[in-house]
């Protein structure tokens, strides 16, 4: 089979050219240019070593605030998100009537695209026609409408709901693993006299302890990914007060033109990134076996 | 049969259950209900009340939605961009998986070990390399660009999944091919392809729904009407929608249907790809 040695490159080829242009240039010139003050107006391209990362950290009145966002999303999506969605998987194991009906309805907002999804919340957090400010004024908390978007002190909220409270992913996903073991391992629970409520915390959570921890991983890296449902709803107002990072990278990249320092923020993201992964990894013990 | 038996605590926590699901099934399904419903009615009906439900059943925002936004178009766009993405992606990921679980050659976990690295990198970081390439590339404003980003988004996830799928499949098999005379690839087309159809869909499905829905690089990389993908449409043309609420409220729906009757088909197939997705992760 003297043959198979040519092919093994050329079944290699397409794979590797799409990581090398998508993947592994981009995250070379990210981190090179990064060190490099490299804007188009005016138009420079020059070594200056750390000096972005100094000025995002030191003279940058909106980095902080921002950086402060993204990391209150991500601590707020690996908790409240997770636990709601897992919670639910923990009904819905069980099989209780109508447990397929609810896990395919609670998908549905997680399958249709963020964009979408940012609209029709636009148009719910409407001030005029909104359904939360037409809900309020129906039961009579007329006095609690707000222009929830737009207003400095509801935004952060209203854009945070658009997303946490649809757990899908984690949901099935946990559900998954749940519906997977063993059925002799909760019989024999039974038997020993365990009540369904300590099935579940002692003996099912430990066994799904890593898919648990997948989703806490998928979830801080849907943060870091969070671009469309900003732009579209609120543009990162008013101020800074919804903006993330990938938004500010964004900005400074289309609006402002400082490629460098745009970069220098694409670098914090990956370690963001890199850091959330390895810490959350360790809390789930996800490198140790269970058995 | 056992859970007759159960005690007042017990019952209160199912009780408890039914409320939470349906909580959460109100949760999820009431912004998307609520649009669907707004659609079908007038702009003076949406003014006066969000809530009531429409006095008539009329189609008149989706005939005007079409009319204001090339929707159709993007629709279009979406279609060939995201099935071009989906193919390549899948086949090319094929390849390599099958040669990360059949053969042998040196260097193939540090290979491996590299392109899993993708996995890693937030793409929202990258945004302005990509950008940069495929400016040079001459692709600014093409569908190939959008086709070239997307066939590598879910790289990590399909190669993950096709390269156990081939692991999985007997090695005597492809052993009985070289015997019959089959050449190498002929042996991966018409033996090893047949025997990988579900991880072919899982990994299908995954790619499709990533380069379906994407938003941020539709954004950057296109410019005009030829390449705009569908999440752009209903953003694009907001501020045509201003003061037609009905038509925006169809626009949206049209954006949003097919997206769920698609998972309403392949929904087994979607949860299936999910898990194993997730599982080699």
């Amino acid at each position: 089979m003297k043959h198979n040695k040519i092919w093994i490159p050329i079944f290699l080829a397409p794979a590797c050219i799409l990581f090398l242009l998508v993947f592994a240039l981009p995250l070379v010139l990210v981190f090179v240019t990064s060190l490099f003050e490299y804007k188009l107006m005016p138009n420079t391209f020059s070594f200056t070593g750390l000096s972005n990362y100094v000025k995002l950290f030191t003279q940058d009145p909106n980095f902080l605030p921002i950086l402060k966002n993204t990391l209150v999303w991500i601590l707020i999506h690996c908790t409240l998100h997770v636990v709601l969605g897992t919670a639910l998987a923990f009904v819905l194991y069980k099989k209780p009537f109508g447990w397929k009906v609810v896990r395919t309805g609670y998908m549905i907002p997680n399958i249709i695209s963020q964009s979408a999804i940012a609209m029709i919340f636009l148009n719910l957090y409407n001030a005029s026609f909104g359904a939360v400010n037409s809900v309020l004024k129906s039961i009579g908390l007329e006095h609690l409408c707000h222009n929830w978007l737009f207003d400095n002190n509801t935004a952060f909220p209203a854009v945070t709901m658009i997303w946490l409270l649809f757990a899908g992913y984690t949901t099935t996903l946990v559900l998954a693993q749940l519906l997977s073991v063993d059925e002799s391992i909760i019989e024999a629970a039974r038997v020993d006299g365990a009540s369904s409520l300590q099935i579940d915390f002692m003996i099912m959570f430990p066994l799904v302890r890593k898919m648990i921890g997948t989703t806490v991983i998928m979830a801080a890296a849907y943060m870091l990914q969070l671009f469309s449902m900003i732009y579209i709803t609120t543009g990162g107002g008013p101020g800074v007060s919804t903006t993330n990072l990938p938004l500010y990278l964004y900005t400074t990249m289309k609006n402002r033109y400082d490629y460098g320092y745009a970069n220098a923020i694409g670098v914090v993201i990956i370690a963001i990134g890199a850091v959330c992964m390895v810490a959350i990894r360790k809390l789930f013990r996800m490198n140790e076996e269970d058995y | 049969m056992l859970n007759k038996a159960s005690t007042p605590a017990e019952k209160i926590v199912k009780v408890l259950g039914y409320i939470f699901m349906a909580v959460c099934l109100i949760v999820a399904l009431f912004p998307i209900v609520w649009v669907i419903m707004s659609s079908f009615k007038s702009n003076k009906e949406i003014m006066a009340n969000g809530l009531a439900l429409p006095t008539s059943f009329a189609f008149t925002g989706y005939q005007e939605a079409l009319k204001i936004a090339p929707i159709l178009k993007f629709f279009g766009n979406s279609v060939i961009i995201t099935c071009c993405s989906t193919c390549i992606n899948v086949l090319s990921l094929a390849m390599a998986g099958y040669i990360f679980a059949k053969k042998r050659f040196r260097g193939r976990e540090v290979l491996y070990a590299i392109l899993s690295i993708s996995l890693m990198i937030p793409m929202t970081s990258v945004l302005h390399p990509v950008y940069l390439i495929i400016n040079k590339l001459g692709l600014y404003d093409t569908k190939a660009a959008l086709v070239l980003v997307y066939s590598a988004l879910s790289m990590p996830m399909s190669l993950m999944i096709l390269r156990s799928t081939f692991e999985g499949i007997p090695t005597s098999l492809e052993e009985a091919a070289y015997v019959d005379g089959a050449g190498f690839v002929r042996t991966f087309f018409q033996i090893m392809l047949p025997c990988a159809k579900g991880g072919l869909a899982s990994a299908a499905v995954l790619a499709f729904l990533d380069g379906w829905n994407e938003f941020t690089f539709a954004l950057l990389l296109t410019s005009s009407d030829k390449a705009r993908t569908l999440p752009l449409a209903l953003s694009y043309f907001s501020s045509q929608f201003s003061f037609n609420y009905t038509a925006m409220f169809a626009a949206i729906t049209i954006a949003v249907i097919p997206s769920i009757v698609l998972f309403a088909i392949f929904q087994e197939q979607v949860v299936s790809s999910m898990t194993a997705g997730s599982v080699k992760g």
